[in-house]
């Protein structure tokens, strides 16, 4: 993709206008962390009691970090309903349950597909659901 | 989803499939609820994702695992649609193409087993994606760049295998595959060209090797299960150079295409040139209905005055020249001097050295994203969207005759044009997406018959597919005519003798074992 087009992806909200957008000097440091993913885990991924916030990066950070597709949609449907665009980053939400990451993981909704057990094993989703599921 | 059966095994004879499977890979890797069922079906199917089911998925880990699971699989008579990591989206996602197949899942088996900086090339398994591979990169300070596709969340493997492309020099990703490693349909284990002979370091090196050449028979096919393969990776450059062009007019592809192609097929330019028409770039400014609100397609006015306000060609042409600077500034200036013979506005130049920020959505730098697929919010709801995607030769004359056949066809149906075009070499990938509301139940049925139409209307042309939805493998394979059918046939000879029960991927690409050659053109109509 052109930088031309980079402009207009970045056009998209406030922040990602933001996040997105070329800056013109020489390198700011590593790559953005939606490239960069802790790495997973290793050991049985069926075994509960995971570290929530690296399994949520590490799984669902192909979107949802920082610069990332779902990030930018969220981010943009989050300042049209009057929030701030910092909750455009699950991580910084806090009026998810446990319950409805959960449901959307499994389900999808809107333009995300739904995982499977081999993207998240269901230990690693509750793990997931605990670290995001701030409101309960 | 409810359970669909394969054809022929009884409820019971399923359940035994399942208890056996469990066996090998243990009971948390046989996924057969309803809810894994829906985890693993079309999610952007045109229309109900009943219509290509899977019965259950399995997750081996290793290779044996996979060999074991493919015996039972014959002594059960259950058959099996393998996927790397199950994110062919546009395609079909992970969904099987007979209905009742059980999906192999691969994305368990996501080792890099060997990356190579010298000889610039790595060894990886099928579950590992795209981001996987860069982050090691990254983290292996390795001075290599990958090629990619739009949405990166794939596997390397499963997309080269598929026939994915790119916009690097490395963007024909079949072409980057060398060795591959794969379970035949009746268990036994096959290494493909120098990997024949055990032990041997160029395994991953020279593509043509000692008798049949196999690597690339097991792309868009049913003959075996792919668990490794060597692929090819670009040295990073010492630089690079973007330079990019708006093109006002549409039919300015003409020239476009021929004064492109033939500096591509020189060798002066080495990337995959993707030329994206303006619908390419709107899509990530917002949603359809904040530039028009009917749901007829938006007419050749509304398109005059969005590229004026958005300040936009009807196409760009984004060119990335990658080497040493003295090179890629001698490039450049030949690239320049054609493109300067029909368009007098200078080109915007943007120079990359090592060190400098790479900005993370950048496709011709080999950066992988899922950021393009940010298209899918264009309708708005799930996001459905479908590519047509014809070849054609690399020159004007052709690609303007195919742009004006398939934009006339999408024009009487009343929908939005969004072509691109890819120049690779002597020929160029049209992508003509299709973006619609998948819970719109009339929309779905135009959508399918527009699809239909695009399909009959450009072989007749005398122009195919290369790749396509479940839903359409046997109509595109249909259109393959020469000497009566005689590659599926050929195909289908080949399938029947490696494997006569015919249980991996019956019906992929429209190539059906005898065993399910009754299932020829059907789905589940629900």
């Amino acid at each position: 993709m052109s930088r031309a087009s980079l402009v207009l992806v970045a056009a998209l909200g406030l922040v990602a206008t933001a996040v997105l957008a070329a800056p013109p000097g020489p390198p700011p440091g590593p790559p953005p962390p939606y490239q960069m993913r802790p790495v997973a885990p290793a050991g049985d991924r069926l075994k509960p009691g995971g570290d929530g916030k690296v399994l949520f990066e590490v799984h669902c950070g192909y979107c949802h970090l920082t610069g990332g597709m779902g990030t930018n949609l969220l981010t943009k449907q989050q300042v049209m309903a009057g929030n701030t665009p910092d909750k455009g980053l699950l991580a910084n939400r806090t009026d998810l349950t446990a319950d409805y990451v959960r449901t959307v993981v499994r389900m999808g909704k809107g333009a995300m597909p739904q995982q499977t057990k081999v993207d998240l094993t269901d230990a690693e989703l509750d793990a997931v659901a605990k670290y995001l599921g701030k409101a309960g | 989803m409810k359970l669909h059966l394969p054809p022929r095994v009884s409820p019971k004879q399923f359940q035994a499939a399942m208890t056996a499977f469990a066996g090998v890979v243990g009971k948390d890797w046989v996924m057969d609820s309803d809810a894994d069922r829906d985890a693993y079906s079309d999610t952007y199917a045109p229309g109900s994702t009943e219509e290509w089911p899977a019965s259950a998925a399995v997750a081996p880990a290793s290779v044996d695992e996979v060999r074991a699971i493919v015996r039972l699989a014959n002594e059960h008579k259950t058959p099996l649609w393998p996927v790397a990591r199950g994110k062919n989206l546009g395609y079909g996602t992970a969904a099987p193409r007979l209905p009742g197949t059980v999906v192999l899942d691969l994305g368990r088996m996501n080792k890099i087993l060997e990356l190579d900086t010298k000889l610039a090339y790595c060894v990886v398994e099928p579950g590992v994606g795209f981001f996987d591979l860069y982050e090691h990169i990254q983290r292996e300070k390795a001075p290599l760049w990958m090629s990619v596709p739009g949405n990166a969340w794939g596997s390397v493997l499963g997309n080269a295998l598929e026939h994915g492309i790119g916009y690097t020099p490395y963007g024909l990703h079949a072409r980057n595959l060398c060795g591959i490693e794969a379970v035949l349909p009746d268990g036994d284990l096959v290494r493909t060209g120098m990997g024949a002979m055990s032990n041997n370091p160029a395994w991953h090196l020279f593509p043509m090797s000692y008798g049949p050449t196999f690597d690339l028979a097991f792309s868009q096919s049913n003959l075996g299960v792919v668990t490794k393969a060597g692929v090819w990776l670009q040295p990073a450059p010492e630089s690079s150079l973007e330079i990019v062009w708006d093109i006002p007019k549409v039919e300015d592809i003409g020239w476009v295409v021929d004064t492109i192609a033939p500096l591509k097929i020189s060798g002066l330019i080495d990337q995959n040139v993707f030329i994206p028409s303006w619908l390419g770039k709107m899509v990530l400014k917002g949603q359809r209905r904040d530039f028009w609100d009917k749901p007829s397609a938006i007419p050749e006015w509304r398109v005059e005055e969005l590229l004026k306000e958005h300040k936009l060609g009807y196409w760009q042409v984004a060119l990335r020249l990658y080497g040493e600077e003295s090179v890629v500034k001698a490039k450049a200036e030949v690239v320049k001097a054609a493109m300067k013979r029909n368009l007098a506005a200078g080109p915007a130049e943007h120079w990359w050295h090592p060190g400098d920020y790479i900005h993370g959505v950048d496709t011709t730098m080999g950066i992988p994203s899922a950021v393009p697929l940010q298209m899918s919010d264009w309708i708005g709801g799930r996001g459905a969207h479908m590519g047509f995607s014809p070849v054609v030769p690399a020159t004007g004359k052709h690609v303007l005759d195919q742009m004006a056949r398939s934009r006339k066809i999408i024009a009487d149906f009343d929908v939005d044009f969004y072509a691109s075009f890819t120049i690779g070499g002597r020929f160029a990938n049209n992508v003509n997406m299709l973006m619609y509301d998948r819970d719109n139940a009339a929309e779905v049925v135009k959508m399918r018959k527009l699809f239909d139409a695009l399909i009959t209307e450009t072989a007749k042309a005398g122009y195919a597919e290369y790749r396509t939805h479940l839903g359409w493998m046997d109509p595109v394979m249909e259109t393959f005519d020469f000497n009566n059918h005689a590659l599926r046939r050929f195909g289908e000879k080949v399938k029947n003798a490696l494997d006569p029960n015919g249980i991996i991927a019956p019906g992929k690409q429209g190539i059906w074992p005898a065993a399910y050659a009754d299932a020829r053109g059907r789905s589940n109509k629900v």
